[in-house]
């Protein structure tokens, strides 16, 4: 361990650590010690190219970049002095040299740090009339993204990405000096499975991805936690949204999920959030009241209930760990069979992208539900939770299916009943690594509907099932899965830590 | 690119502990080749070397001496540098470009010449400076610049 002092502070960290990585590790950066960086990120190799993390250290008679210095027993940092921020102010002066300044037109304003750092250190004029490097405007990089050449800072951010991390490398700056340029190979495109997180790493707006261009200013937009549901990885995402509206997922840093990053389907997939919604219960085809839909479902399981018929249930892996914790006690209360769920399969890779295209698989073994794409055996009704397959339902009298989007309605649902996405209620998802991770709602339910918790007790209510009286309230569901699984034992919604935690 | 170039490519390899350390000569002996590294010879020498091909362009225009696109049969070459600039550069290079009828950095249709700006040629004490097909021509005043211009076939 190595003893630094920051601006009079003392920190204990370790040693063979940077400045700048160590003060990331202690959580201080850009917190309680801001110190401005444009290169330097925690997730790619040292670039040392902005310069703009200079600090003060006793004893040394240069000032030192932050981001490539190592940290010394008993080193004296200092970074607000008069030195520091004129070297803040020369960089800066460098920069906006060949910088448009059209901030008016530029989607990161808001969240540009070569704007905010221009405020604080930034000349208002500028000391020469030549003009400015002759650069491109706002043209497509590939398929996802679009560059501003005369924005870039030239950084190296984006190309560190794509050589480090999706390992496509498909940027580079070519040129030199003054004539320095940000480009693909002649002809070639940026395009890869994560070519959009370049957008976000990219410190000014100089990236920006087709999607999210232009659709709003960002000071407009609230971000909520979340968790993508595309596959077992589970990657943290904030949800920016306005006016109940989502406009983009960008990924939410966590050291032990997904690092910074996110996926390109991944974050599209806020698209299929509204898109294609099933809003209408129905009976047979009929479509009808939420409550008929519910009364219906609850008539026949009591029925069932009532000539001891066989009740098969079949979970979904896109169920949170309390809806599945719901439907296991239901399991329980009607003794019917162990509950199963099946799991599509597709495309995985070394960095994030998991092969088990579903959200909870792990919560839905840990909870006791077993992974099966067989037919269920005969019964008299089915309690479905999303998408299934036709053919495992081939024994069943009488489908009630639970499902959020219209394409997921099985040919062969007797009584359709629409539910929540997970962008419209609170609840727990467990990765592949079996971490659970809490999501919360971001968008307001687009139709009268509850979640699978929810519409599973109100079944059960209707049906009269013993112990079903009380109505379904998250949090309490949760307290008692925290209580009756030992796995979950202290992860209910409330003590769930913001990077989620393994389960026991 | 020629089975020979290859070869003495696969030659350089041997000299350098790395083999990326062996990327500027190769460059060299590919514009040899073909008077310029274009993206194809680009791209193929990225698979010798087994780096991303934005590498390789990265070092081919890193460098003023490589040519990305084709260039001229004679390449002349002006100092303008301040020395040679503060002995006429500025308007030996001007008066070129009139009779050649291209500005600097560009070819002329016939594809005989290509004219351009040198950084310092190391030759200060007789400037101005032109470098012609890699021979230096010292203490230029326009007339003879003009001759060995008109002369280049
Ligand atoms: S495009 Fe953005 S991330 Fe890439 S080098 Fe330029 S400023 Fe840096
Ligand atoms: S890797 Fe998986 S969890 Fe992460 S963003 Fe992509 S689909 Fe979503
Ligand atoms: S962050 Fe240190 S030089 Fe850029
Ligand atoms: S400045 Fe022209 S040779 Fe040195």
């Amino acid at each position: 361990m190595a003893q630094i002092t920051i601006d009079g502070e003392t920190y204990e960290v370790g040693d063979g650590l940077t400045i700048l990585e160590a003060l990331d590790q202690l959580g201080v950066l850009m917190n309680e010690v801001e110190l401005p960086h444009y290169c330097w990120h925690p997730k790619l190799s040292v670039d040392g190219s902005c310069r703009l993390c200079q600090v003060e250290i006793e004893g040394v008679p240069k000032l030192q970049i932050a981001c490539n210095t190592p940290v010394r027993d008993g080193m004296v940092i200092h970074t607000k002095s008069e030195r520091v921020e004129q070297a803040r102010r020369g960089v800066m002066e460098l920069l906006l040299l060949n910088h448009p300044l059209d901030c008016p037109i530029c989607d990161q304003a808001g969240e540009c740090k070569l704007q905010d750092y221009a405020f604080d250190y930034g000349v208002k004029h500028a000391r020469t009339d030549l003009p400015r490097r002759p650069a491109k405007k706002g043209f497509e990089l590939g398929p996802t993204i679009v560059f501003d050449q005369e924005r870039c800072i030239l950084c190296r951010r984006c190309v560190r990405f794509c050589r480090e991390v999706s390992q496509t490398g498909e940027l580079g700056v070519f040129q030199r000096g003054e004539r320095s340029l940000l480009e693909t190979f002649p002809g070639a495109e940026l395009d890869n499975p994560y070519s959009m997180n370049v957008a976000d790493i990219c410190p000014v707006g100089a990236l920006t991805t087709k999607d999210f261009r232009f659709k709003v200013r960002v000071w407009f937009l609230d971000d909520v936690p979340s968790i993508c549901n595309q596959c077992g990885r589970g990657c943290n995402i904030n949800a920016s949204r306005s006016n109940n509206r989502v406009y983009r997922f960008v990924p939410r840093r966590n050291d032990a999920v997904n690092q910074t990053w996110i996926c390109d389907h991944g974050r599209m997939s806020y698209k299929g959030l509204t898109e294609g919604r099933c809003t209408e219960a129905r009976v047979g085809s009929r479509r009808v009241n939420y409550d008929e839909a519910v009364s219906t479902a609850g008539d026949r399981l009591r029925s069932a209930i009532d000539a001891k018929r066989p009740i098969v249930v079949v979970a979904s892996p896109f169920a949170s760990n309390e809806d599945l914790f719901v439907l296991q006690r239901l399991i329980g209360d009607l003794g019917c069979e162990p509950g199963t769920f099946a799991i599509e399969r597709g495309d995985s890779d070394a960095l994030l992208i998991r092969a088990d295209k579903c959200p909870n698989a792990e919560g839905a073994r840990a909870l006791g539900f077993l992974e099966s794409d067989a037919a269920v055996g005969e019964a008299a009704i089915a309690l479905v939770l999303g998408r299934v397959a036709p053919e495992r339902l081939v024994n069943v009298e009488t489908q009630v299916q639970l499902v959020s989007h219209e394409a997921d309605i099985s040919v062969s649902a007797d009584v359709v009943l629409p539910v929540r996405s997970h962008a419209e209620y609170l609840g727990s998802f467990t990765n592949f690594e079996r971490r659970a991770q809490r999501f919360s709602p971001f968008l307001e339910p687009c139709f009268e509907a509850w979640s699978f918790g929810d519409a599973l007790t109100e079944i059960a209510r209707a049906a009269k099932v013993l112990g079903w009286e009380q109505p379904f309230d998250v949090i309490r569901v949760s307290r008692e899965l925290a209580q009756a699984v030992p796995a979950f034992a202290g992860l209910d919604l409330e003590s769930l830590p913001a990077e989620g935690a393994p389960l026991r | 690119m020629k089975p020979e170039t290859r070869k003495k490519i696969d030659e350089l390899f041997r000299h350098y502990p790395e083999r990326r350390g062996a990327l500027l000569p190769a460059i060299y002996l590919v514009q040899e080749e073909f008077g310029y590294v274009g993206p194809e010879a680009a791209r193929e020498l990225a698979e010798i070397f087994e780096i991303a091909p934005v590498a390789v362009w990265e070092v081919l225009t890193f460098y003023n001496m490589f040519y990305t696109e084709p260039q001229g049969r004679h390449h002349v070459y002006v100092c303008t540098n301040l020395p040679c600039s503060l002995r006429g550069a500025r308007p030996l290079i001007r008066c070129l470009e009139e009779r050649l009828g291209v500005h600097a950095g560009e070819t002329t249709a016939d594809g005989r010449i290509t004219l351009g700006h040198e950084e310092c040629l190391g030759s200060c004490g007789t400037a101005p400076v032109m470098r012609v097909d890699g021979v230096y021509h010292e203490n230029l005043d326009l007339e003879r610049a003009l001759a060995i211009v008109d002369q280049l076939d």
